[in-house]
């Protein structure tokens, strides 16, 4: 199903063709029911958050966002009902958009900080010391209640 | 020849396309941000717990409502025009509009939580000694603010600090000078009359400037143990628990944020405001193309078709955008 008017040129005429190339062409599509599939999904999004499993609740979420996506683009931009030229279009921005997060990820990803992190080291006063053997010997040199850091610095979430 | 679509909704679809790019590259730099923040086991720390990150998860999901009914107002709008029913399409946009100025009330409010507690790039103490100078570099600059309030004038900071010393004698010095400012000669006139509000303001303000002449050498005594690195982050929070407890010191202690190093605090800072900033950039754009299309009120007519069916796809690219930064930055945990 394509929008096979041409170019439209400026002016009434104009006006008047795209009148009736919508009345010809515009898909029929029960926006509404779309539009409480959205919902859902946005609920369901909610709910998975209270799962106990993170790694679960990741995949689950970004499932649901990757649906939710679908459902826009494909109904509301009315991708689905547009022609071959939508590829020809979105593939090579889709293309370079995936390219970026795995271009960075080898040195950004992967290696943006070491295992033994600049903050870390210098609160244990590890400072100028190799971050693998500060890595080490961070418990050696802070026994637990002797470095009062050290709890106010572990990742926030666990 | 050529793509079977209008110029105008080629246009929008290649300027779509420049933006897929330029909102990926913050998603894609997000996520390797996320994934190489690591901590001494090499595993993500970045912070995800919202009651120190103030990530409101409900606000998150009420303006992800918002924009998805926008979203459908508009394509409801788009198919009214094409029927021309343009009473609906322009009621359609009405409430399109209405939901872009909520979305930026809740991401103002959002905003609003953030920076009260000092949840800004740049401003976040990562580890505890970062913490403890930004306690001492927070209290200094309320007590600063404090004595300007106190002493009038546009003398130094320590000028004034040190004008605060003489409260004791201030009364006896203000009627000298209250008797040399009847005789004194134009010359002399100026410093007496700074001289004398000064005073006065020692005088009125006693007990706050010896509040503040207290709360100073509380202050001193902090600092002096930050500096020394004789002092732990809780000792320095119980210091600044028992200041907060003496309503006299208000003006000046409630300058302090509650001392939360977070780890990688900032970069996540940044990242937040750089996401949501541009995409709520881009609302009030969606804002002012519905604003044109809105001022036409009763003669809006088929003219405004591709102008509509364009701002719509415009408009469901901000709804795609945040359908992703919704789960990203609010809900998914730390793995």
């Amino acid at each position: 199903m394509h929008d096979s008017h041409p170019s439209p040129p400026a002016g009434a005429g104009h006006e008047h063709d795209s009148h009736h190339a919508y009345a010809e062409h515009a898909p029929h599509v029960n926006y509404l029911f779309i539009f409480i599939l959205l919902c859902i999904c946005t609920i369901l999004s909610a709910v998975f958050d209270l799962l106990p499993s993170k790694r679960v609740v990741t995949v689950l979420v970004l499932a649901v966002a990757v649906a939710k996506a679908q459902f826009v683009m494909r109904y509301f931009m009315h991708l689905k009902f547009e022609g071959k030229w939508k590829y020809v279009l979105l593939l090579p921005t889709a293309i370079l958009a995936c390219g970026l997060p795995l271009a960075l990820a080898p040195d950004i990803g992967l290696h943006y900080y070491p295992p033994a992190i600049p903050q870390l080291q210098y609160e244990s006063g590890a400072r100028g010391e190799g971050a693998a053997h500060a890595a080490e010997h961070a418990d050696e040199a802070h026994p637990e209640g002797e470095h009062p850091d050290a709890e106010a610095t572990a990742p926030a979430h666990e | 020849m050529g793509l079977p679509i209008p110029n105008s909704k080629l246009g929008m679809w290649l300027f779509l396309g420049t933006e897929i790019m330029f909102f990926t590259a913050f998603i894609g730099t997000y996520i390797v941000l996320y994934f190489g923040s690591v901590d001494a086991t090499g595993r993500s720390a970045w912070p995800t717990d919202t009651s120190i990150t103030h990530i409101n998860i409900l606000a998150g999901a009420i303006n992800t409502f918002v924009l998805i009914f926008s979203s459908y107002m508009v394509v409801v709008a788009h198919e009214a025009m094409g029927q021309r029913d343009f009473k609906k399409a322009y009621k359609s946009l009405v409430i399109t509009f209405a939901c872009s100025c909520l979305f930026l009330g809740i991401k103002g409010i959002e905003y609003y939580g953030k920076w009260s507690h000092d949840i800004l790039p740049g401003r976040i103490a990562e580890t505890d000694e970062e913490a403890l100078h930004k306690i001492v570099r927070e209290l200094d600059g309320g007590m600063n603010a404090w004595v300007n309030d106190l002493i009038p004038g546009d003398a130094p900071i320590h000028i004034k600090q040190g004008v605060t010393s003489q409260v004791e004698t201030a009364a006896t010095e203000l009627a000298t000078v209250n008797t040399q400012l009847e005789s004194a000669d134009r010359g002399a006139r100026e410093a007496l009359e700074t001289r004398q509000a000064q005073l006065e303001a020692l005088v009125d303000n006693a007990d706050d400037v010896r509040a503040w002449q207290e709360l100073n050498r509380e202050f001193n005594s902090l600092r002096d143990k930050v500096s020394q690195n004789s002092i732990t982050l809780d000792q320095a929070k119980d210091v600044l628990h028992h200041l907060e407890g003496d309503a006299r010191f208000a003006p000046a202690v409630s300058a302090v944020h509650h001392p939360q190093p977070i780890l990688y605090g900032n970069i996540f800072a940044s990242t937040y405001f750089l996401m949501t900033g541009f995409h709520a950039i881009h609302v009030i754009v969606g804002m002012i193309l519905f604003a044109l299309v809105l001022k036409e009120g009763d003669r809006l007519n088929e003219k405004w078709h591709d102008w509509v069916e364009n701002s719509g796809l415009y408009w469901h690219f901000v709804d795609l955008v945040w359908i992703f930064l919704f789960p990203m930055i609010y809900i998914i945990p730390g793995i």
